[in-house]
């Protein structure tokens, strides 16, 4: 059990083409890490495994446990364990937190069942009190006026409440105090398991350090020009991305 | 005219000086509704609202024998509320001197009908809300009209059920004293036609006013609001979910007669199908009204093809040291807002739901907090 991506090119929509061909494939149980230079199209890659309106597969698959990605609606993929922490949150007036997450997790049950409200608001506040949130977060709209961190955080417990098999955390390091990043990864790492896999995009290695990742990809021109080891982590942090200029 | 003993001659200068103003007021007033129009399309205030439709609909039936006839109700007011009758000179007064925008001939109509509805006295804080119901199945007008004395914090409800088929035209008079602080809400359900004239008048309180229709073929909705003392401050909101054939036109006016006073609106309504939403707002601040805080939004979320926004945010300001703002904004639903629901598993319909009622929670939320 995977997520396979083969050969997936994309473009925004009547636009510029950003993704040029990407072949990945993140077995269960692992963590891989994605690095690369800004605007190589790590976030384009997250947002079009979900299905983000604005961009346009040109060609290629990806499959996610053997269903094909690509068939399915946004919501859908989600359902089907796709998950991902945004590198910009987005703010929703006027919808709870709370609500929000009922509302996603009423969505996992099956047809006449309901969500037993009791034991949810008990959940989910103990896991906002693991990421060191205040409770009262569960009545404010969701990231309306939260600092660029409390987003972050926000999404993380999004992913604590859902419980995805493939998650994407999309720099949700960037923003964070240091507390905050301790915490957090702390919350992925338990988190991690057999059955389910991580894609950590990042510009540090201080998050990666904290979650080890099994693998590393180079992400550049919206393509994968390396993968390795976590040894390539501390190569990038000393030297930089100018060993990819000899690419072109 | 008889002036009371022990009263100096500045205060008897005074209250002869006042007298002969209201005389002169009501001359006024009474030569503006027999030279009013019943509105129509050359009527600036009426250019989006149908007024060969809906006005003219209106006057026929408040011209015609049809009584007005409807059932009010008070609920938690205590001793505060009186029941308005025809000779009650002073409310009549009243009503007869509050502006319209663009109404001075159904108002001038409306008077003729004075004498229903319920006058609040309110000089004790409400522990809970004041609810006043008027209802209808054929035509009601009921005049309100709300008084809260200095210091005194109050919150009335007043809701108008027209079960589907009734028209109801209310008035709505208000008047706040220094230092009290009134919540005052208005929640029109279910009329064929539903019209609303009301005059706020702030003399150095707080004023919070939302008002929320729902289910009305059509509604007309006037509001001005007046500030008298420095250090007022009077808020208005409302949220409003439109469908169906619906028509929504409301006007607003916040005025500023002096300055170092505060007012704020912001009106938001989601319009569906064949609906169609006017807003017309104005802020007026009056020559010399300095240090004037008064803020003006209204936005729009558009779910069809159909749905139709006219929306016309304007401000006069004749003071300095002014802060002011005026916004409009009409707009599809936010995709981004939508993707973000979808991503964590929420079918579409139920995502779509949840952001365009969060678009009006999010002012019920400010009403709330305010
Ligand atoms: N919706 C869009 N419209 C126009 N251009 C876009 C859009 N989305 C992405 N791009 C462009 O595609 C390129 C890749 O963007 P992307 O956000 O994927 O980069 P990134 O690798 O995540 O960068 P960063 O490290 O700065 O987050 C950029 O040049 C960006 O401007
Ligand atoms: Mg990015």
């Amino acid at each position: 059990m995977s997520l396979i991506i083969r050969n997936l090119s994309a473009r925004v929509k009547d636009g510029a083409q950003i993704l040029n061909g990407i072949n990945l494939e993140i077995p269960k149980g692992e963590v891989h890490a994605i690095m690369g230079p800004n605007g190589s199209g790590k976030s384009t890659l997250s947002k079009v495994l979900c299905g983000h309106p604005d961009y346009e597969v040109i060609e290629g698959t990806a499959e996610l446990d053997g269903q094909d990605l690509f068939a399915m609606s946004v919501d859908e993929r989600s359902r089907a364990g796709l998950f991902l922490a945004f590198q910009y949150p987005v703010e929703v007036p006027g919808v709870t937190n709370a609500n929000f997450m009922r509302a996603a997790l009423q969505a996992r049950l099956p047809k006449g069942e309901e969500l037993d409200a009791v034991s949810f608001y008990k959940t989910m506040r103990s896991k906002m009190t693991a990421l060191g949130m205040d409770t009262k977060f569960t009545a404010r709209a969701v990231n309306e006026g939260f600092s660029g961190g409390e987003k972050k955080r926000n999404d993380v417990l999004q992913m604590m409440m859902l419980e995805p098999s493939y998650a994407i955390l999309d720099e949700t390091d960037s923003g964070l105090d240091v507390d905050a990043l301790r915490i957090v990864s702390d919350g992925v790492n338990a988190m991690r398991a057999p059955f389910r896999s991580f894609l950590v995009i990042t510009h540090y290695k201080r998050l990666l350090d904290y979650i080890k990742p099994d693998v590393v990809h180079v992400l550049y021109k919206g393509r994968i020009v390396r993968t390795a080891g976590y040894e390539m982590v501390e190569h990038i942090e000393q030297n930089g991305f100018d060993f990819l200029k000899s690419e072109e | 005219m008889d002036f009371p003993q022990n009263m100096s001659m500045e205060e008897a200068f005074a209250l002869a000086e006042a007298e002969a103003k209201l005389k002169q007021a009501l001359t006024e007033s009474k030569a503006r509704f027999e030279n009013a129009v019943i509105p129509n399309r050359l009527n600036e205030d009426w250019r989006f609202g149908r007024p060969h439709k809906h006005a003219v609909a209106l006057a026929e039936l408040l011209q015609s024998d049809t009584p007005s006839q409807g059932e009010a109700t008070v609920q938690h007011a205590g001793e505060a509320a009186v029941p308005v009758t025809a000779e009650d000179d002073d409310l009549r007064q009243t009503e007869m001197l509050m502006p319209t925008i663009g109404s001075d001939a159904l108002l001038g109509m409306h008077l003729k009908r004075f004498g229903d509805g319920y006058a609040l006295y309110i000089e004790e804080d409400t522990k809970e809300p004041i609810l006043l119901t008027y209802k209808t199945d054929t035509l009601y007008t009921p005049s309100t009209f709300i008084m809260v004395a200095p210091g005194v914090k109050a919150h009335v409800i007043e809701q108008h059920y027209g079960c589907e088929k009734g028209t109801i035209f209310a008035t709505r008079n208000i008047q706040v004293a220094e230092g009290a602080e009134l919540k005052v809400e208005l929640q029109p359900y279910g009329c064929a036609r539903c019209m609303s004239i009301t005059n706020i008048q702030n003399m150095g309180g707080k004023v919070v006013h939302y008002t929320h229709h729902f289910a009305c073929d059509w509604a007309r909705e006037e509001t001005v609001a007046e500030i008298y003392t420095p250090g007022a401050d009077n808020q208005l909101f409302s949220a409003n979910k439109l469908d169906l054939d619906q028509v929504l036109d409301q006007h607003t006016r916040q005025i500023h007669h002096v300055g170092g006073a505060t007012s704020n609106l912001l009106y938001k309504n989601v319009v569906d199908d064949n609906a169609t939403g006017i807003f017309a707002g104005n802020i007026y601040v009056a020559p010399g009204a300095h240090n004037t805080d008064a803020y003006q939004s209204n936005r729009n979320m558009l779910l069809s093809e159909k749905a139709t926004i006219h929306s016309l945010p304007g401000l006069e300001i004749l003071a300095d040291k002014v802060r002011c703002s005026h916004g409009s904004a009409s707009a599809p639903m936010d995709e981004e807002q939508l993707f973000y629901l979808l991503s964590r598993g929420i079918p579409r319909d139920e995502a779509l739901a949840l952001v365009s009622h969060g678009f009006l929670q999010d002012v019920v939320d400010k009403f709330e907090r305010s």
